[in-house]
């Protein structure tokens, strides 16, 4: 059933780039949660 | 609580990274000569989305729009005889479009009722609802009827005639209109007789039966509240409007204001969660992988013992369900998100709260994916009312009329769409900001609760450009 998605994959690999903002901001948003976690260990 | 948090990013990253091409069903587009890439396009709404919250964040560190402030700026005269009025248009036009329906072709292309039915009442009245305010109210015609007649029982039986309405349950909410509006779009998007005629009039008479069932059990204004589905997903969005009228009175109001007096009920995430998953599916669904995909379920269900047609059905529906659920668990994710802020606010309690912050993102789904076949799909309204039936007849001498799709370049549908994501989201993000700063003990607290909702409208926005984009192609 996948196989067709990996066959086709020259029509849809630019959707990619489409969901990089939304990691670009998921890991920007753990950078800062490890940063204050650095800070204040008391903090969950 | 926080790990959990970035599981569900992840996830649902995921899951939008697996999503194949897909194209809009109803978003009929020209070859557009674009500048930049398609793709740069979510970069940059992205960045507006961060540059927007980061604003808000310096810039308005106190609830401004919590408080509903209307001014009447017009009394309508004779409004009583005017709503009158407005009903018996709405009556007449529903017997019309079913008359059609039942006595006219059953070609889709020339009758009038698959026309009226999707393009200018799904999709025009909530254009209309947002520019200048709840108009369907006034044209409700079920609604109409059910007044006339409640105005008719009590001038013959007097005050007495009719008992006493039952009350509305709490509980059922807005979820009747969710359920109802799914079982809409299922018609539309996977019921193989979606443009029949004959069958749209008979659902229609269905519906209004269903409607007057509920009004007289339940009340006019109780059922029309929660469990209309068109009347409640039309005022939700005629509540984005600068525009309310009421009781013979036009007020005027903030923008946005109108929707943060959203009474949260139960089922109002649902409807709203129905409303951008089932308009995402529309586009979906003419995807290459899901016409890979598809066929795959089909044979599966098939295999299992059902016909072809069922088949194909089935696996539509459940495509439609998981867009559906796709959407919610995007919410989710962000509701989940700001539980991790520390203060004591359960998800049930956030999902409601921000449950209004969803209503400007419906709104840009369906002006995005549908303004293009509006602005065509509309034309053929010109010769379809001199010829409702299909019959060769010219009522208003306009049956010769054609649809010009040259009057609109594809660029700037494109460019309409994009901007109507964009506003659509940053409405979201500032909704979303006021309520947490009404909600949260500080400005602080308020900021780093809506991180999460940063994420919701990113993703949100990405997705509606990456349907937008595949249409284009």
């Amino acid at each position: 059933m996948t196989a067709p998605v990996f066959a086709h994959i020259g029509h849809w690999w630019t959707s990619i780039l489409y969901v990089a903002p939304v990691v670009v901001v998921v890991v920007w948003l753990g950078l800062q949660s490890w940063r204050a976690k650095r800070r204040d260990p008391e903090k969950r | 609580m926080r790990r959990r948090a970035l599981i569900a990013a992840g996830l649902v990253a995921g899951l939008a990274l697996a999503l194949p091409a897909a194209a809009a069903a109803h978003g009929l587009v020209g070859k557009q000569d674009l500048p930049i890439p398609r793709w740069l396009f979510a970069w940059g709404a992205a960045g507006v989305l961060i540059v927007s919250f980061v604003a808000l964040a310096t810039l308005w560190p106190t609830p401004r729009l919590q408080e509903l402030r209307e001014r009447v700026v017009w009394r309508v005269p004779a409004a009583r005889a005017l709503e009158i009025l407005c009903g018996a248009i709405g009556v007449f036009a529903f017997a019309v479009v079913v008359y059609a329906g039942l006595a006219g072709s059953q070609s889709p292309q020339e009758n009038l009722a698959p026309t009226f039915i999707y393009y200018v009442f799904w999709v025009g009245i909530p254009f209309l609802s947002f520019l200048i305010g709840d108009v369907f109210r006034l044209f409700n015609p079920w609604r109409a009827i059910a007044v006339a007649a409640a105005w008719l029982a009590a001038r013959v039986g007097g005050r007495d005639a009719l008992s006493e309405p039952l009350p509305y349950p709490r509980a059922l909410g807005r979820w009747p209109a969710a359920i109802g509006i799914f079982l809409f779009a299922w018609v539309e998007l996977v019921y193989v007789d979606r443009d029949d005629p004959s069958t749209l009039a008979i659902m229609a008479l269905a519906y209004a039966a269903v409607q007057l069932v509920g009004m007289s059990l339940y009340g006019i204004r109780p059922w029309l509240r929660n469990a209309d589905p068109f009347g409640v997903t039309f005022s939700l969005l005629a509540r984005l409007s600068p525009l309310h009228w009421r009781d013979g009175r036009l007020a005027v109001r903030r923008p946005l204001a109108g929707v943060v007096a959203l009474d949260p009920r139960p089922g109002t995430v649902a409807l709203v969660c129905v409303m951008i998953g089932t308009t995402s599916f529309d586009g979906f669904s003419m995807g290459t992988v899901w016409n890979d995909v598809a066929p795959d379920v089909q044979q599966v269900l098939m295999d299992i013992g059902f016909g072809a047609e069922v088949a194909l059905q089935i696996a539509f529906t459940l495509g439609l369900l998981v867009m559906v659920l796709l959407v919610s668990a995007l919410y989710r994710l962000g509701v989940e998100g700001m539980r991790t802020v520390g203060e004591a606010h359960s998800a049930q309690e956030l999902a409601r709260a921000f449950a209004h912050t969803l209503v400007p993102i419906a709104l840009a789904y369906l002006v995005a994916h549908y303004f293009s076949a509006l602005t065509y799909q509309a034309q053929a309204m010109a010769y379809l009312i001199s010829d409702p039936l299909g019959d060769g007849s010219n009522l208003f001498g306009t049956a010769s009329a054609t649809i010009d799709y040259g009057w609109i370049s594809a660029n700037a549908i494109w460019y309409v769409q994009v901007g109507a994501l964009i506003v659509g989201h940053v409405c979201g993000l500032i909704l979303a900001h006021d309520r947490a700063l009404a909600l949260y003990r500080d400005h602080r607290a308020a900021t780093r609760s809506q991180y999460w909702m940063l994420v919701v409208m990113v993703g949100f926005t990405s997705l509606g450009l990456w349907l937008l984009s595949a249409a284009s192609q």
